[in-house]
């Protein structure tokens, strides 16, 4: 009974956790955002293409739309920063619908993670928008008695990516 | 008298070839019902288009999907090790009969009624034949249908003509330049993992017309590559260049060297072991002389394949490293395109070269990269406007070089060259193509 109130803990930890991440991203808080990454965070989305059952879900090796380390997310933030990132600037209206979070037996320090995304994104005026779908695979570290993501596979629903950049983070 | 349908995508594709002469051209162009549908019956059924890299498909069964205009192909290493493309339709209810991206098959077999093919395209079992069909059907003739293909090194390109000019004809002296960019070892280029492909909301033409000259976008675009120091400290380091297009073909390259006071080191940056290898392995001293000088290359291959190899840095804190990228402008409709994007790398470059090519390839360039996210968010910009009607009368300056620069007598290489990269001759040669091809 402890050890499921323990368990049970952990998830809404770890709930309000990504729900905080998805705040933050979602209203341009980036220097808040790279606050809750480890130095040594890995945070990749492979490309995903079609391929038959049998050979597995087509994620592709060697070749991914995100391979990022803490420099690289902070040099895309200093980006953000500067009057010249055309492709967010004016920003576009984003909504992170964060869901099926499954919370995985925690080693040692370290929480496996799986949630659902569903990224709502929508610029200018054009009552169009983009979705973008996909399952996270997250590794939380506990770090000074709080959470941290060390590293993120993001596998997307899309082989061919329907948006027309990703200078969103997922 | 007020011109609709085709005979008004004519007479924009008309006002185009009469207007680039006088350095503008109507916006219209860019966004059009019609002039989309005319492109895809004149020019995308007429001209070489990239299909696929051999590395993709090295081993006999390997085959990938790919397309030329809305035609579905298969791109697949028959059992002898031959190279063919395929129409992707079943003879019989013309059902795609493969329906994977990429994978290995000896054979391919329509999911619809079992009609069945080897990777050559041979028609090999017809269910049920001889009770539905008795003596009639003649296997050999209903075959999948071969589309004409040709290779220029390890790249395939196909055509839907039987009648037009073959591929070497059609690059008509570009493969000096693609000797350049991937006859640096004697091993060959390589595809690394598969293309990255993205819808974007932007006329095709613009992604081919940015990549074929306009070197004079990166002071502005992507002035926060600048500041960042992932390019070179100064906002025109792209104007130091030669540009130079082939009369007539439509393809276009920009080849930049050492901004005024920032000097680069030679050939790119690229490893020794690259560097001592291109020695040996390029065609010509030329090549080896522009090679040294040569910082950063973008071109067009005539309609809609692009090469960038630059040197640049994946990060902030990290020195420059040069990366290679071919990518396809793919028209879907009026005002929309998928892009398709390789990275290719030399077969023999040190493995540690190779993963921090990559990178500096992720971050920049395909759909997250920090200089190309501008750029799509640039074209749909343009091709929103340009759907209006206005942009019929809506003329887009490309005077740029027109009367001021003189043609380079030194440049070694084929085509006219140009002592500057800031310069729209290559562009006023791609649109200039494309128009005779629309009226042709």
């Amino acid at each position: 009974m402890a050890r499921l109130s323990n368990m049970q803990k952990l998830k809404e930890e770890v709930e309000a956790f990504l729900f905080k991440e998805a705040e933050l991203l979602d209203e341009l808080r980036y220097r808040e955002w790279l606050e809750l990454l480890t130095p040594d965070v890995q945070y990749l989305a492979p490309v995903r293409i079609t391929r038959e059952r049998e050979k597995g879900p087509g994620l592709v090796e060697g070749m991914a739309h995100f391979d990022e380390d803490y420099t690289s997310l902070e040099m895309r933030i200093l980006r953000l920063e500067t009057e010249f990132a055309w492709a967010e600037d004016p920003p576009s209206r984003t909504r992170r619908h964060v869901s099926n979070i499954r919370v995985g037996e925690p080693k040692e320090d370290e929480i496996p993670v799986r949630s659902n995304l569903l990224l709502f994104r929508s610029r200018g005026d054009s009552p169009q928008y983009d979705l973008i779908s996909c399952e996270r695979h997250d590794i939380l570290r506990r770090v000074n008695g709080g959470l941290k993501l060390a590293k993120r596979v993001i596998v997307l629903d899309h082989s061919s990516l329907p948006t027309h950049n990703l200078a969103v983070f997922l | 008298m007020v011109k609709t349908g085709k005979d008004r995508a004519l007479w924009l594709v008309e006002e185009t070839l009469r207007s680039l002469e006088e350095g503008w051209v109507p916006a219209r162009i860019f966004n059009d019902p019609d002039i989309f549908q005319l492109e895809q019956e004149k020019l995308f059924t007429r001209a070489w288009v990239f299909l696929a890299h051999a590395s993709e498909v090295p081993k006999p069964g390997d085959y990938v999907v790919r397309y030329i205009g809305q035609n579905s192909l298969i791109v697949v290493r028959d059992e002898k090790g031959d190279i063919r493309v395929h129409l992707n339709a079943c003879r019989h209810r013309g059902m795609q009969v493969c329906r994977a991206e990429a994978g290995n098959a000896s054979h391919f077999r329509c999911p619809y009624h079992g009609w069945t093919y080897r990777n050559d395209g041979t028609l090999v079992g017809v269910p049920a034949g001889t009770e539905a069909y008795g003596d009639r059907l003649r296997k050999e003739e209903w075959g999948l249908i071969p589309i004409r293909v040709e290779t220029y090194d390890d790249f395939i390109f196909g055509n839907l003509s039987e009648e037009a000019p073959g591929l070497l004809e059609f690059l008509g002296g570009f493969e000096w330049y693609l000797d350049l960019l991937n006859r640096r070892s004697m091993a060959g280029m390589e595809v690394v993992g598969a293309p990255q492909r993205w819808i974007v909301d932007a006329d095709w033409k613009l992604g081919a017309d940015n990549f074929v000259g306009d070197a004079y976008h990166t002071l502005m675009t992507h002035r926060s590559a600048v500041e960042l120091g992932l390019a070179p400290r100064d906002a025109k380091f792209a104007m130091y260049g030669e540009s130079v297009h082939i009369p007539g073909k439509g393809h276009g390259i920009g080849l930049i060297s050492d901004p005024p006071g920032i000097p680069l080191p030679p050939f790119w940056n690229y490893p020794e072991e690259i560097i001592r290898s291109l020695q040996e392995a390029y065609p010509s001293k030329e090549h080896i002389e522009v090679a040294r000088r040569t910082k950063f290359v973008h071109g067009t291959l005539f309609p809609n394949m692009s090469h960038l190899n630059v040197m640049i840095a994946k990060d902030h804190k990290s020195p420059p490293t040069p990366m290679y990228t071919v990518r396809l402008w793919h028209p879907l409709g009026p005002g929309r395109m998928e892009v398709w994007s390789w990275f290719l790398v030399e077969k023999d470059a040190p493995e540690d070269f190779k993963k921090l090519s990559y990178l500096t390839y992720e971050r920049t360039f395909g759909p997250a990269g920090v200089f190309e996210q501008d750029d799509t968010e640039n074209w749909r910009s343009i091709t929103k406007v340009a759907g209006g009607t206005y942009s019929l009368r809506n003329r887009l300056n490309y005077e740029m070089g027109l009367g001021h620069l003189q043609p380079d007598p030194a440049w070694p290489g084929p085509g006219v060259a140009y002592p500057l990269d800031y310069n729209e001759a290559n562009q006023r040669n791609f649109l200039r193509t494309w128009a005779e091809y629309l009226l042709s």
